[in-house]
């Protein structure tokens, strides 16, 4: 705990001087941050802040689980950015064109953004489990081919008559997530966020895959020998991996911008890292960091609007605090041994 | 100059950043450090060069700083991975978003949120040739240090096994921290190019990728200095023919992404089966 | 060494209040059982580890040699052996000087290695050489040497023991850790006992010592006796034919043999010798040729199958191989039964709480995580579980490696009692003593092939030696 403090006390300062290297006032800019995350303190709930913030918890969350979810199988990936943009991409697509009643289309953005982003992720899942391909490479390179996948279809083949730009036609309306409180973005993938991350919890704790997922990823060798085929394990968890943050992918489609633009996550992918990593791999504090995460990207755009520092700044954070998270729990897990 | 000299000389043009962070990247690699924050090191080289020239208008200060912060970067992961345990892909992560961050915060704080920086001082033609020229010189250069040295030696050894190093008397955590400092500083040169010499500015995002097409460089070279700046200047050549290709209706986002579905079939192991380093990534 | 000691975090005692000293022309041997800190001591005597408390004084230029060596296998060996010290010609490595050097040193004790032979092609009694002789590239006033005989055939261990006394009388002083008792008696001048971290015993003319005393200090009270062999209705269980597996040196070339219900077989031989590629193949780990037959039914498939036939294997590396060390007791008790009724939380704990009873694994909980037990009861949970499914066959790869002696005791007893129930061990051993005192019959493996068959009434240490090291 003293570790965590120190670190999250570090970054506080680092935030404070490249704010003021930014010419801002720190206090000025941290307000602003807090306001854009929480609303205005003297509105009674600014319901439309909070709202906001919630939509950015979502976005981060579907990601997050999805790589804790390969973390705990023992693999690395690196890849929900891309597997957010196919998932997100075979959403837009589909919503766009299918004709059929509202629900109907909903529950088929989700599907196939889950089929979207799991083929995405199985990709590499299958150069590992087959030929030993280091999954880290793999997503790599596949989040970069999915951005140019996208961008080559929606401003081609796959082109919607009449559309600016590159992005899919707008969803039908009876097709968008319902909200959970109108006027806002905020819908329903919040709970189906939510849902997901009860389900991996007990999936972990209780079902015999998640012991053999946790055993491969803990103890491979062991695992191997007593039975478990690690080939299988690596396929079946990037699969599920990228499976979630496809649906995350589907969510921003669906929910929040209404159609597919290739513009769709500043970068979630990546921040899910550290969301996982604060997390500790655990589905509900995970949930917990998701959240702060989310304050720290609603709040950033006040920021630069209203205290004129750059969002920049909070972006350097969060890579910050995948560093010092990393090195505090090295530092908890030597002290834990020692006990 | 006719057709195919135009083509050679796209070719070399394009291939310079790839060699430089290739180069780091083997260098990393066989030190025993997956280095993924190579796309990060750029992006801080370049704007350093920048903001270097910028602020004292000379661009060989320019050098300087970019060799310098990419060798910051690469140190910090360095440093992370050895000293404070951070896993070295964690590490990666961070310092990419970390550098990336820094540097279009600095752009934002130097000369307003434009995402871009003015123009600057240029090394010109000439240094752009130089720079060239130093890129394949250098190729060779660390294949000499690696495989004629002492401390090439030692370097290989810290990829293989830091156990018997360590036991050998020499502490391979210093190795690794040196090795990413010198692979950190030729991949500044890699920014350093794209910011002062290729063109003469920043602009965020102007590394485009580079920093991950250099590990796919990295696994075709097979983990070698010369076999990553072969493969950094086949991928140049692929950007060379982007532009005749495109005009054949081949789709520009195919030729892009070209050295990543290349570096996919290198994990497949269609490039055969040659081994990475033994304890690559693995810490110590 | 005065006071030295060493303490990990967790207070965890490795080495507590030694002096010793190591004099230029003395062989001096660090005894003791597993766990008494030997490699500890040692290892901060080549000032690799430091102490906690204590200091030592002296020469700093001590080598030291690893009982798993620490080797970068995938270069050469003039590359293994410059590492550190390397020649060179200006800024330029001299490699014809490294050969050289290999050469010169290999020639003047004893030691030939071809200098560019690629390290992980060497069998591994040479590899060891390759160790030794980077040591000594560097002039050392002090070796050390940890468990040196542990993988060397008893021709190579004298070859390797004429070479430290001529390296002693050079006025080297030269230390080596081992437990067998035999060679201590017979090559070195002094010996100290270790036992629980601290010296009890020193014998400073060991050619008037007996190899009993020594014994007798190093356990310090009486070894507890085993059960007994009780007599069993030999039926064929495992028949194994032309079994090949592993395609380095150290693989299986052809072994034919079978295995009874209610008998140990014990495989003797040197470290690298095709028993780690027998014990793989039988559980499923590799692929293998020839074929197996359990009980009259072929056996094939991975590991999955073979548990589920009733193959159950003892590791040889519990730590990697058989544990994962953050879990708790209970989640490592179904390892490998996960997908059987065993798996439900209350059978799960049950299972648990049977082995903690029945192999007396001194924990505070059943939820302790496994890393924060002792080698032996770590291993104790290993065999518990293997032997908890009522197996068939069971392979024990060096069951008591590394523990204490009385788990070790205890672990070999329950194998005892699970061979008299019926079940088929195969056990694989490196110390002789181990496997007279366990098996019903002896198999020699030399090469990948077996050599030799003993009964358990014509076991002759001498022959089974000497098929061991490759005599006709």
């Amino acid at each position: 705990m003293k570790g965590a403090a120190i670190a999250f006390a570090a970054l506080v300062a680092i935030a404070a001087g490249a704010m003021a290297l930014a010419g801002a006032n720190p206090i000025d800019g941290f307000a602003a941050l807090f306001r854009g995350g929480f609303g205005e303190p003297h509105v009674p709930y600014d319901d439309h802040r909070i709202a906001e913030t919630l939509v950015q918890t979502t976005a981060l969350l579907f990601p997050a689980l999805a790589v804790a979810f390969a973390f705990r199988a023992g693999l690395f990936n690196i890849g929900a950015e891309g597997q957010l943009i196919v998932g997100g991409l075979a959403a837009g697509i589909v919503g766009a064109r299918l004709a059929a009643p509202g629900f109907v289309i909903i529950l088929a953005t989700l599907a196939v953004g889950a089929l979207g982003g799991g083929a995405w992720a199985a990709i590499a899942g299958v150069l590992r489990a087959r030929f030993g391909g280091n999954e880290v490479i793999a997503t790599l390179m596949l989040n970069i081919i999915a951005g140019l996948l996208a961008n080559y279809l929606i401003v081609g083949p796959l082109h919607s008559p009449g559309v600016e730009g590159a992005e899919t036609a707008v969803l039908p309306a009876d097709a968008w997530l319902p909200t959970l409180l109108p006027g806002t973005r905020l819908t329903i993938a919040l709970p189906i966020a939510l849902a997901l991350a009860v389900a991996m919890r007990w999936f972990f704790a209780r079902s015999v895959l998640g012991y053999e997922l946790r055993a491969a990823g803990d103890a491979p060798e062991a695992a191997r020998r007593a039975g478990i085929d690690l080939g299988r394990v690596a396929l079946v968890a990037m699969t599920v991996s990228g499976a979630i943050a496809g649906i995350g992918g589907a969510t921003i489609v669906d929910g929040v911008l209404h159609r597919f633009n290739v513009a769709l996550s500043p970068g979630y992918g990546f921040i899910a890292i550290a969301v996982a990593l604060v997390g500790r791999l655990d589905p509900l504090r995970i949930v917990v960091a998701a959240f702060v995460f989310g304050i720290l990207q609603s709040g950033s755009l006040t920021m630069e609007a209203a205290a004129n520092v750059p969002k920049d700044v909070v972006t350097l954070v969060e890579g910050l605090a995948i560093l010092a998270l990393a090195a505090q729990q090295y530092v908890a897990r030597r002290g834990a041994a020692a006990a | 100059m006719s057709d195919v000299e135009n083509f050679v000389v796209l070719t070399l043009v394009k291939s310079a950043p790839l060699i430089f962070a290739a180069l780091a990247g083997v260098i990393c690699e066989r030190a025993g450090i997956l280095n993924i924050a190579l796309e990060g090191a750029l992006a801080a080289a370049a704007f350093g060069a920048v903001a270097a020239t910028y602020a004292t208008g000379s661009p060989l200060l320019g050098i300087v700083a970019g060799m310098l912060c990419g060798a910051l970067v690469c140190g910090a992961l360095g440093v992370a991975a050895t000293r404070f345990g951070v896993d070295q892909i964690v590490a990666g992560t961070g310092l990419n978003v970390v550098a990336v961050a820094a540097a279009a915060f600095g752009v934002a704080v130097v000369w307003g949120a434009a995402g871009v920086s003015p123009e600057v001082p240029s090394l010109g033609n000439v240094g752009q040739t130089v720079l060239i020229v130093v890129a394949l010189a250098l190729a060779l250069g660390v294949h000499l240090v690696l495989e004629r040295t002492p401390f090439g030696l030692r370097l290989r050894a810290c990829g293989e096994n830091p156990r018997a190093v360590r036991s050998a008397g020499i502490d391979p955590r210093r190795m690794r921290v040196i090795a990413t400092l010198i692979a950190g500083a030729i991949a500044g040169l890699g920014g350093v190019y794209l910011s002062l010499a290729e063109l003469s500015l920043y602009s965020d995002g102007m590394t485009a990728g580079r920093g991950f097409i250099a590990l796919a460089a990295v696994i075709f070279g097979r983990w070698t200095p010369l076999g990553a700046c072969a493969a950094a200047i086949a991928f140049g050549a692929l950007s060379a023919l982007q532009f005749s290709l495109q005009r054949a209706g081949v789709p520009s986002e195919l030729m892009q992404a070209l050295p990543y579905l290349a570096a996919l079939l290198a994990l497949a192991g269609i490039a055969g089966r040659a081994r990475a380093p033994a304890a690559d990534g693995v810490p110590f | 060494m005065h006071g030295v000691g060493k303490t990990y975090p967790g207070d965890v005692v490795a080495v507590r209040d030694v002096d010793l000293e190591l004099r230029a022309g003395e062989i001096v041997a660090i005894c003791g059982e597993n766990g008494a800190g030997k490699t500890t001591l040692a290892t901060m005597a080549a000032r690799i580890l430091t102490p906690t408390t204590g200091t030592i004084e002296g020469t700093t230029r001590v080598g030291f040699v690893h009982q798993h060596f620490e080797l970068i296998d995938r270069m050469r060996v003039w590359e293994n052996v410059a590492l550190g010290n390397e020649p060179r010609r200006g800024l330029r490595l001299d490699r014809a000087a490294a050969r050289e050097r290999v050469r010169a040193l290999g020639n003047a004790n004893g030691m030939d290695v071809d200098p560019d032979a690629v390290v992980e092609t060497l069998p591994v009694g040479i590899a060891q050489r390759v160790e030794i002789l980077r040591e000594l590239a560097r002039e050392p006033e002090v070796l050390l040497l940890d468990e040196p005989t542990a993988v060397l055939a008893p021709s190579e261990i004298d070859a390797l023991f004429a070479t430290l006394r001529a390296l002693a009388a050079r006025g080297i002083a030269i230390a080596i850790v081992t437990h067998k008792l035999q060679e201590v008696i017979a090559h070195a001048h002094r010996a100290v006992v270790m036992r629980a971290g601290a010296i009890v015993a020193h014998f400073d003319d060991v050619a008037t010592t007996s190899a009993q005393e020594i014994a007798r200090a190093m356990v310090g009270g009486e070894i507890p006796a085993l059960a007994a062999h009780a007599p069993t209705a030999l039926v064929p269980r495992l028949i194994v034919r032309d079994l090949c597996a592993g395609d380095d040196a150290s693989g299986l070339r052809s072994a034919t043999f079978a295995v009874r219900a209610g008998e140990i077989v014990g495989f003797a031989g040197v470290e690298g010798n095709g028993q780690t590629a027998l014990a793989d193949a039988l559980g499923g780990v590799i692929p293998h040729r020839g074929t197996i037959e359990l009980d009259g039914a072929e056996l094939g498939g991975g590991p999955r199958a073979r548990i589920a036939a009733g193959v159950r294997t003892i590791a040889q590396d519990r730590r990697r191989e058989a544990l994962v060390l953050p879990w708790s007791i209970v989640d490592n008790a179904v390892l490998g039964d996960e997908r059987g009724p065993v798996f439900a939380r209350s059978a799960r704990r049950a299972r648990a709480k049977e082995i903690v009873e029945r192999f007396d694994v001194r924990t505070k909980s059943l939820d302790t995580a496994v890393d924060a037990l002792s080698g032996g009861n770590q291993q104790k949970v290993v065999v518990g579980r293997t032997l908890a499914n009522d197996p068939k066959v069971v392979i024990a790869y060096q069951p008591t490696r590394g523990i204490d002696v009385g788990a070790a005791a205890l672990v070999a007893s329950r194998l005892i009692e699970a061979r008299n129930g019926g079940v088929a061990v195969l056990l694989v051993s490196f110390e002789l003593d181990e496997l007279f005192a366990l098996s019903d019959r002896i198999l020699v493996l030399f090469r990948g092939e077996i050599v030799g068959e003993f009964a358990r009434d014509a076991f002759d240490r001498a022959r089974i030696g000497a098929l061991m090291a490759g005599a006709a």
